[in-house]
């Protein structure tokens, strides 16, 4: 229970945040200029509409994530606040996980936010309440949830600006798996190409996670992936926030 | 009954800098707290004080020695249950009230609402801020920022209280009232260890001390046996006596305005001079008898590593 | 330390769940659109402006992912955007010579029509005037790919004036009006080349272009003259004097060396004595 007094408590602290309202505003902003990009395509608009809108809530919900979450653990500990509630019966990972819930809910309201913009542009664009568009933003949401943990896991031992460029990569890396893949189709059998067999298995595939060109195009989505992407993300996110247990646990607070 | 604190042979020690290069912290300390005694932990700055109240806490791991808090490990949060803790310098949540943050730290422990309000109430009091209750932590000043983290450490009712450096940025009212909760602490059965390098404050209400220097302990024990009730010298302050007189009896510390202060090693010397003045019809103005205090002690300590 | 091996035995078996979790999402079959980023091409009027102010870059980034879209053999229909996706990039860098080359080479290969491909030359040529490179090739575009020797003609004149237009180009010039039976201006141009030229191989070849056009002119000529006899007379004659002594040609030709020409009573036909390359 002293996980969800953290979460509460970091919830209150996120929610104040003015760098969550400025990118809410610019998100806001992307999401409505997309008409304005549509209108200068020669495309469907109303597919670039949803395509920027759905970007627009991925990236900005990403930024979200890492800006806040880099910072959360690490002002604590700057600030030295975390000096007077871990003398209290607290555990540490109880501390960890609090923070990260708190997260999670804070971005939560957030892509909440988001997508309502979202919906409202798109019902002005094609006059049907598109209610399917929220099937990517909700596995938007479990991306954001894999990525708030790494961002929690740097912050736990590293500066604001060196987690976010960690988390930022992190991010990327795991949008451009694809190419790792091809890479190996191109590499000669050998020590090499298994190396990055492994490589490729280890790092993240946040595509997984990516439904926006099927949702927009109509297009039809195999049932497992119901199934296995959520799998997925759980599993990796419990290997981050594991991975952010061990290294919190033995830590020095000088 | 266990203690309430022993440490032994604690040691710790950083690599820092770039060109890692060690740093002994801690060399091997080692002290005990008694149940319902006040205990002073002294030392100059960087002596290591705070490192050991964070090996206490938990917060830092040492490389060596042990700790235990009534029997458990630091880290068992069963410890921490009946502790309290104010930390060098507070610093909290700044878009937080007083009270809200109070019961942030109350609901930590698990207590219901009803007895979180009533707490937060009666401690707000306790330390002086209950007009303050409902202002943002951000508006606190420093002095104000103390006494709301006094109130934090006593939230759980704590048998055990330990305060770093508890007196520091706060006027002389503020640490009378201080003083006088941390006496009503012990008056109520708790134990209070707390550091500072104000060694007043350690004479007025510590029990026992123990002195740091350099990361070692120095000398600890009872505040009375540490230092002997021994006259070093005694400062008198006279007139109407010609100073090549006094001169062969003592030091001639100065001359102001007519008077002559002068500190005298002996009884004997005390005797002859008060004899002199009585002839002369001169005055004495002040006789002290400089006893030995903490503060001797403890430079000689410094000044001894 | 229990717990921290508890952990990290932890930490082991979650990595391995989440490999073999992405190795089966990897074998799920994902549907894509190949192309879809086709979509956002800027239009025309709003070309400009969606520059932001850096219209070469734009350029560069059209090109390449231009060159991407065309490589991908699972777009359908992507010729539909073709010519607006080079006019995009030749109005937002006109001066940048490769866009039309390989467009040209994409419409050949890839779209197999060559007018396509001459259309993106005429493109270049429009935005860059003074550049012989253009029309230059698309000389040899109608001339190879679709034998139309009157369009290669008008295209190597075009590219004969221009500054920097290698030499070559007016015999190409002159070959294609040749091969369209355009004589005077092929023999007109063969001379000059002979004229002018400095160098003897080239002068060669020119005086063998020279040869043929005559021989060309000349057996047109007699042919004609054969086939009138014949009409005649009901046969060919013995040989070619015969012809003049009948009046259907005012003196024998004889070749620019001075040989005579070979003719074949049994068929009526006439040739050179030599082929022109041999001479």
């Amino acid at each position: 229970m002293t996980i969800l007094v953290i979460a509460r408590n970091t919830f209150k602290e996120a929610v104040r945040d003015r760098v969550l309202y400025l990118l809410l505003f610019f998100a806001a902003s992307a999401i409505v200029l997309s008409r304005v990009l549509a209108i200068l395509t020669v495309g469907d608009r109303a597919k670039v509409v949803k395509d920027v809108g759905l970007a627009s809530i991925s990236f900005f919900g990403a930024l979200m994530a890492i800006l806040i979450g880099t910072g959360l653990v690490y002002k604590e500990i700057e600030k030295r606040t975390i000096f007077t509630l871990l003398a209290k019966p607290l555990r540490r990972h109880e501390f960890l996980l609090g923070k990260y819930l708190g997260l999670l809910l804070t971005l939560g309201v957030m892509t909440a936010a988001m997508s309502l913009v979202f919906l409202i542009l798109v019902f002005a664009h094609t006059l049907t309440l598109e209610l399917r568009l929220l099937l990517p933003v909700g596995f938007l949401y479990l991306e954001l949830c894999l990525i708030t943990a790494v961002a929690i896991l740097f912050s736990s031992f590293s500066t604001p600006i060196l987690s976010s460029l960690f988390a930022l990569s992190f991010y990327l890396i795991g949008h451009f798996s694809w190419s790792l893949e091809t890479l190996i189709k191109k590499t000669p059998p050998g020590a090499g190409r298994t190396l990055l067999r492994v490589v490729y298995t280890v790092l993240p595939d946040l595509e997984n996670f990516n439904l926006k060109t099927e949702v927009v195009h109509g297009l039809p989505i195999p049932a497992s992936l119901y199934l296995y992407a959520p799998a997925y993300g759980l599993v990796y996110t419990a290997f981050v926030l594991l991975l952010a247990v061990l290294i919190f646990r033995r830590r020095d607070f000088i | 009954m266990a203690d309430v604190l022993d440490v032994r042979g604690v040691r710790k020690s950083f690599r820092t800098g770039f060109i890692p290069r060690t740093r002994d912290v801690l060399r091997g300390i080692s002290f005990t707290v008694s149940q319902g005694e006040i205990f002073g932990y002294l030392g100059p700055n960087g002596a290591g004080k705070t490192s050991t109240i964070k090996c206490v806490l938990g917060l830092m791991f040492p490389d060596g020695g042990t700790i235990m808090l009534r029997g458990l490990s630091p880290l068992d949060p069963r410890a921490k249950a009946g502790l309290g803790f104010l930390p060098e310098n507070p610093y909290f949540y700044d878009h937080l009230t007083a009270s809200e943050f109070l019961d942030f730290y109350a609901q930590l422990f698990g207590l219901p609402k009803a007895e979180r309000a009533e707490r937060t109430a009666r401690l707000l009091r306790l330390v002086g801020v209950e007009k303050a209750a409902g202002l943002a932590l951000r508006k606190f000043s420093r002095g104000m920022l103390q006494r709301v983290g006094l109130a934090q450490a006593l939230v759980n009712d704590p048998s055990f209280v330990i305060l770093d450096e508890p007196l520091g940025g706060l006027d002389p009212i503020g640490r009378k009232e201080f003083r006088d909760i941390i006496l009503g602490l012990k008056e109520a059965g708790k134990t209070v260890l707390f550091t500072s390098h104000i060694l007043q404050d350690i004479e007025m209400i510590c029990d026992r001390v123990a002195i740091l220097v350099e990361g070692r302990v120095h000398s600890q024990g009872r505040l009375a046996d540490l230092v002997s009730e021994k006259i070093l010298f005694t400062e008198l302050t006279v007139s109407g006596v010609a100073t090549a007189e006094l001169a062969g009896l003592g030091q001639n510390v100065s001359v102001q305005g007519g008077r002559t202060l002068l500190k005298v090693a002996d009884e004997a010397g005390v005797e002859a001079i008060l004899a002199l003045v009585r002839e002369r019809r001169g005055r004495v103005h002040s006789l002290i008898p400089r006893v030995q205090t903490l503060e001797d002690i403890f430079v000689e300590a410094v000044r001894r590593s | 330390m229990r717990t921290k091996t508890a952990i990290i035995l932890s930490l082991a078996l979650v990595l391995l769940a989440a490999s073999g979790l992405k190795l089966k999402l990897d074998a799920l079959p994902r549907a894509t659109v190949p192309g879809s980023s086709a979509v956002y091409l800027p239009t025309g009027k709003f070309l400009r402006a969606a520059t932001f102010g850096y219209p070469s870059f734009l350029a560069d980034i059209l090109f390449v992912w231009a060159i991407q879209y065309y490589g991908n053999p699972s777009i359908p229909d992507k010729f539909e955007r073709f010519e607006h996706i080079f006019s995009v990039i030749a109005e937002l860098d006109p001066r940048w010579i490769d866009p039309y080359e390989v467009a040209a080479v994409i419409a050949l290969e890839d779209a197999r029509d060559v007018p396509l491909a001459l259309k993106m030359f005429d493109l270049g040529a429009a935005k860059n005037p003074d550049k012989w490179i253009f029309p230059y090739q698309a000389g040899h575009y109608a001339q190879r790919y679709l034998r139309d020797y009157a369009l290669a003609k008008s295209y190597y004149q075009k590219a004969m004036s221009l500054p920097g237009a290698p030499a070559i180009t007016k015999r190409l010039f002159a070959n294609a009006a040749f091969q369209t039976m355009d004589l005077k201006t092929a023999w007109e141009t063969w001379s000059e080349i002979y004229a002018t030229s400095e160098d003897p191989q080239i002068r060669k070849i020119a005086s063998n272009h020279l040869y043929r056009i005559k021989a060309t002119a000349d057996l047109a000529v007699l042919h004609q003259a054969l086939g009138a006899y014949r009409e005649r007379y009901g046969r060919w004659p013995a040989d070619l004097d015969r012809l003049a002594a009948a009046g259907y040609l005012s003196a024998v030709p004889k070749d620019m060396d001075g040989r005579d020409y070979t003719y074949d009573s049994g068929a009526g036909k006439v040739e050179p004595a030599v082929p022109f390359w041999k001479r």
